[in-house]
């Protein structure tokens, strides 16, 4: 405003009274302020040519070291592993979204009152300790992530979102949120452990389908993310995670449950302080895998002892280890126990197959011609190649064998002569196009390999060979044995196993079918239908008469091996069985690694749960019975549930077929004996001392004999230190 | 700027509104830029008041208004004998910081507060010592300041000032500005160059010997810390690197016309005091170099119409009242965008006008006011 009072007008009198009283500014001075201001105006024109250059020199470069630094609103949406469900579609494992309870002390402290209202609701809802985080959070004023509590459910975190969401009652809860995650979960607890495999933090599968279909269970992250659009407005996208794909496995939960509990109660009626191998489980392991030899479908595959999936890392629950054994261990050792159970004994442990490869052993020779089947072979307990005296299993002879009795009676001295007419060459030939030495390449983690395991026929000696014949000396997994029986049944297709039938989009649309693959054909047709009718006499007149289930008629070959080192009493005994015998639809292979039994050489005990299965399964299957039932055969069904009862009637209680298998089982051809007979080496049970006897001389037989004297094993400890460690060795 | 050619005018007296309308667009300026800035950490840290600061700020204009106006109407002659007394209330006020009523915030105790006010006596000192040495040089002999003795009477009370703000309040800049008010009106003032051209050159001097034992010297001191963040602020990208690092993103990526004011995005959390010392680079990111330079030719021409001003003064305490006043700003100014834009060392120091704080902000317009007094003083007939 200009001010309106007039002033006094300034003469040239006055301004020398003024110079009088009050000094002037003098012209020197002014000159001097001109200077300065120059001064200062250099100043701003060097600051603003730095202005200019900073932005020449480092616009773009610090353009973006901004748009770096924008990531406070960039959040991962973590994908959904996909299911695994079993063949009827129930769900073997799937990813259940869990909640993780996240502090952010900043946050907190950022406003006075919040830090107790907070703490209070927290305290209200969680089982926290309210003083240790009071600490944390004063401790940690700029901490803004700090996991409190770690998957959690969707109901234990309602009550406080509730809590979180009603801003009149509870205005001041701050700095607490649920970060979102996913958890497997494995509904049936340890059902089919080994073949489903568990996985690790941040849905890394390890073991089984979830290490081999990984990939193909997960998807991709998703993102929320900030960004800044034209104009440098911060805009938010949400980029949607990719759920993972889901499979379904060709395992059947039911049949696997089956399986899985006849395992148990075998291996519990020989385990405890009144087994042979006092405290111990009932054998070292116990294998079972049913498959479909019409396209290679594994229906069940199980071990044992199992282990519950929703906890892997836990050693006690099954028996193995008693609290303080595990308490004693250190790091090294229980991370050993543990791989040790997690392995897959069906496709991990190689053997040697014993009396079941007997099976491939004449489906070969008949293929190739060198036998026709009308052969007979005498057997006098004992055949000696080259210098070697190898024994039959049973001692005393067979005897005159005809081809079918030979595999009937399961006759090593009748095989030796069978591989004889065959040679080396051919038999290996037959061998390795049954897959021996090769991986089945079935679609699980884990499978052992085995190509040093199996003879090089350049290099075979006669004995090699003769033991070769009856499954010594070379190795195998189960899965290979299993896969290679398919084809002698199936009419010589060999199939390549496989656990998973389909592969499908989260949302339920199938990407892809997998059928069954046929790799080759080992032997024709009509051998393979001839190789049915002699398997169907082994379990109706031979060894295999144990794993019979009632009212059916199946094939199988038993087995029985002697672990190297030899003479040790440690066998693997087996069975591998189909049915039904004209149109194999399921066959089932058990195998058990060192019975905890005084006397193992005894494959009525693999045939025992063998017979179990049968007798659930078929009927599961519809197959139907062909054959009578004894009366005491139809009560047991009706106490299983796989026929209904009459009415009226209360169950009886019954030993039978839960019993020790030793005893002669039901009907058929045989004739119950006076003494108790093992079918497979012909030796008689003392009724008073449970005691195995020579049939001739009642003289007792020593466990530890060995038809297989000074021969050796393709157990070559320095080959594959992998294929070693599967070794079942002692 | 007037003109006295026509001796109609002659009797009317000057008033130099292109001064006042510089300060008001500075200052209506200053608040719409320090709102800007302020938004997200007053959301932030004060229960999502953004306005938080703005209206603080408000307050003080205000309170400015009435301050500036009672300095335009005063005649400043008046202040002449409130030098002295001026001295011992600055005095009191800066001890007063040690009491309990003085107030810590950031981890410097430098405000003195009763009930809801607050005051940095450090501006008070600022404005007392430009009083002070307007009637110092007034009173002593033009040949008496030329000598030794005639300096260091006119500087020992500024210099003694200067270190009490140093140590008491640990204010380094502010005692750097008090120091420097008094040198340059001194320099004013004396008729001799050699002197000050020597000491500036000795300043230079000392400045190359401390940033060579800066960066050749392997041990662990604060300042010399300090100095080698300076050189190379990525070196420490926490702490001050962090800030003086953030402010030069801030300026590199506003490029010419800027991101459009609001549009910071720097002031979100990442470079600290966006509303106080460093406010010049939120100016740089949202407004660009047009919008800096035009901030900065605003204050070249504040200062010159106090150098004109000053020219014209009716008698020397006048002029070196304007020419104190001129020297604040041209200190603050030129320090302030120095370290924005890591020419200097980081020190905090404030803009005149847009930074955020009250005390300052009223102070100031009352020197505007003593500068706008001493132009109604001028007769238009001695006007250039």
């Amino acid at each position: 405003m200009r001010s309106s009072k007039v002033r006094p007008v300034h003469s040239r009198k006055i301004d020398t009274e003024n110079e009088k009283k009050g000094k002037r500014f003098s012209l020197k001075m002014q000159k001097k302020l001109v200077v300065l201001f120059m001064a200062v105006l250099l100043a701003f024109v060097t600051l603003s040519v730095r202005l200019i250059m900073i932005n020449k020199e480092n616009g773009e470069n610090y353009k973006k070291q901004i748009l770096s630094q924008q990531t406070y609103d960039s959040k991962t949406l973590p994908y959904k592993r996909g299911d695994i469900l079993d063949a009827q579609g129930s769900k073997l494992a799937y990813s259940e979204k869990v909640y993780n309870l996240v502090v952010d002390s900043k946050m907190i402290l950022q406003s006075k009152d919040a830090l107790e209202p907070t703490l209070a609701a927290l305290d209200a809802c969680f089982h926290v300790d309210i003083e240790e985080m009071r600490k944390y959070i004063v401790d940690h004023p700029s901490s803004q992530y700090y996991v409190v509590l770690k998957q959690l459910s969707y109901e234990e975190i309602a009550p406080f979102q509730e809590m979180q969401n009603n801003k009149k009652e509870y205005p001041n809860i701050k700095g607490v949120w649920f970060e979102e995650e996913y958890r497997r979960v494995y509904p049936y607890g340890s059902l089919a452990c080994d073949a489903i495999g568990f996985t690790t933090a941040d849905n890394v599968g390890a073991f089984g389908l979830e290490e081999y279909y990984n990939d193909v269970l997960n998807g991709t992250n998703g993102r929320e993310y900030g960004y800044l659009a034209e104009g440098s407005n911060l805009e938010r996208t949400t980029k949607a995670a990719k759920d993972g794909k889901i499979i379904v496995s060709t395992i059947d939960a039911n049949i696997q449950g089956i399986v899985e509990k006849y395992i148990a109660q075998w291996n519990h009626e020989h385990e405890g302080e009144n087994a042979y191998r006092a405290g111990e489980l009932g054998s070292y392991n116990t294998g079972v895998i049913v498959m479909d030899p019409r396209n290679g479908e594994i229906l069940a595959m199980a071990g044992y002892p199992a282990f519950d999936l929703n906890n892997p890392r836990s050693l006690s629950g099954n028996g193995l280890y008693t609290s303080e054994e595990i308490g004693a261990m250190d790091n090294d050792a229980y991370y050993e126990a543990l791989n040790e159970l997690w392995r897959n004994f069906c496709i991990s442990d190689t053997f040697e197959l014993g009396s079941t490869a007997k099976s491939l052993t004449i489906a070969a020779a008949l293929d190739s011609g060198c036998i026709n089947g009308t052969e007979q072979y005498y057997c006098s307990g004992v055949y000696e190649v080259s210098g070697h005296k190898i024994k039959c299993n049973r001692r005393i002879g067979h005897d005159m064998l005809s081809v079918s009795g030979a595999l009937e009676q399961s006759c090593n001295v009748a095989l030796m002569q069978i591989g004889q007419s065959m040679g080396a060459d051919l038999f290996m030939e037959y061998i390795s196009n049954f897959n021996m030495g090769l991986k089945t390449n079935i679609d699980l983690a884990g499978e052992a390999r085995t190509d040093t395991l199996v003879y090089d026929p350049a290099n075979m000696v006669a004995s090699d060979l003769a033991i070769s014949t009856f499954g010594q000396g070379y190795n195998a997994t189960m899965i290979q044995m299993a896969a290679a029986f398919c084809s002698v049944i199936n009419g010589g297709y060999y199939y390549q196993p496989h656990m998973v039938k389909e592969i499908r989009n989260p949302d339920g649309s199938t990407v892809e079918k997998i059928d069954g693959r046929v790799l080759k054909q080992t032997i024709s047709e009509s051998t393979s239908q001839t190789m049915r009718g002699y398997l169907a006499n082994v379990c109706s007149i031979g060894t295999g008469n144990h794993a019979v289930p009632a009212g059916y008629l199946i094939g199988g070959k038993t087995g029985t091996a002697e672990m190297y080192p030899r003479k040790t009493g440690n066998y693997v005994v087996s069975f591998i069985g189909f049915a039904p015998i004209d149109d194999p639809q399921v066959v089932v292979y058990v195998v058990i690694d060192r019975p905890n039994v005084q006397e193992q050489p005894y494959s009525s005990f693999a045939q025992e749960i063998a017979k179990n299965i049968f007798t659930e399964i078929l009927p599961y299957l519809q197959i139907f019975r062909t054959e009578e039932i004894s009366e005491e055969d139809e009560q047991h069904l009706i106490d299983l549930g796989i026929i209904p009862g009459k009415v009226g009637e209360t169950p009886e209680d019954e030993e039978g077929e839960g019993g020790e298998g030793e005893e002669p089982e039901e009907g058929g051809e045989n004739e119950a004996p006076p003494l108790e007979t093992d079918p497979e080496t012909g030796y008689v049970k003392d009724p008073n001392t449970g005691q195995w006897l020579y049939p001739d001389t009642y003289e007792p037989v020593d466990p530890t004999a060995s038809c297989l004297d000074g021969i050796g094993a393709m157990v070559d400890e320095n080959a594959n230190p992998v294929m070693g460690e599967g070794s079942l060795r002692q | 700027m007037a003109s006295g050619k026509k001796k109609k005018i002659k009797n009317q007296n000057f008033f130099d509104y292109t001064l006042l309308f510089v300060v008001i667009f500075l200052i209506i300026f200053g608040l719409v830029m320090m709102y800007s800035s302020s938004t997200y950490d007053a959301a932030s840290d004060h229960n999502g008041d953004s306005a938080f600061y703005l209206r603080r700020q408000l307050f003080a204009t205000v309170l400015g208004v009435f301050v500036m106006a009672a300095t335009i109407l005063i005649d400043y002659h008046i202040w002449e004998r409130f030098a002295f007394p001026g001295l011992l209330i600055s005095f009191v006020l800066v001890i007063l910081v040690l009491t309990p009523l003085g107030i810590e915030a950031n981890g410097a105790r430098r405000w003195i507060g009763i009930g809801p006010l607050s005051l940095q006596p450090a501006e008070v000192v600022k404005i007392e010592i430009i009083l002070f040495c307007a009637v110092l040089i007034n009173k002593v002999n033009k040949k008496y300041i030329t000598t030794i003795k005639g300096m260091a009477a006119i500087l020992l009370v500024p210099v003694i000032f200067a270190l009490m703000l140093w140590k008491i309040t640990s204010n380094l800049s502010s005692a750097i500005i008090v120091a420097g008010i008094a040198v340059v009106m001194l320099f004013v003032a004396d008729s001799d160059y050699s002197k000050y051209i020597i000491a500036a050159l000795l300043v230079i001097a000392l400045a190359a010997i401390v940033i060579y034992v800066a960066t050749h010297w392997e041990g662990d001191s604060f300042r010399l810390k300090r100095i080698e963040t300076w050189l190379d602020p990525e070196s420490d990208p926490s702490d001050k690197g962090f800030q003086t690092l953030q402010a030069l993103y801030a300026i590199g990526s506003g490029g010419i016309f800027g991101k459009g004011l609001g549009a910071s995005m720097q002031k979100l959390g990442f470079l600290p005091e966006a509303q106080n010392d460093m406010i010049f680079s939120i100016i740089c990111e949202e407004l660009g170099l047009f919008g800096a330079l035009a901030v900065i030719l605003l204050f070249v021409l504040l200062i010159w119409r106090c150098m004109v001003i000053a020219n014209n003064a009716k008698d020397l305490f006048g002029a070196m009242l304007v020419v104190g006043v001129m020297a604040h700003f041209a200190i603050q100014v030129i320090l302030n965008i120095a370290v924005v834009t890591n020419t200097m060392p980081n020190t905090g120091i404030s803009l005149p006008f847009i930074s955020y704080g009250g005390t300052s902000e009223m102070f100031l317009m009352a020197e505007i006011g003593l500068v706008l007094n001493v132009s109604r003083q001028i007769r238009l007939r001695d006007a250039m």
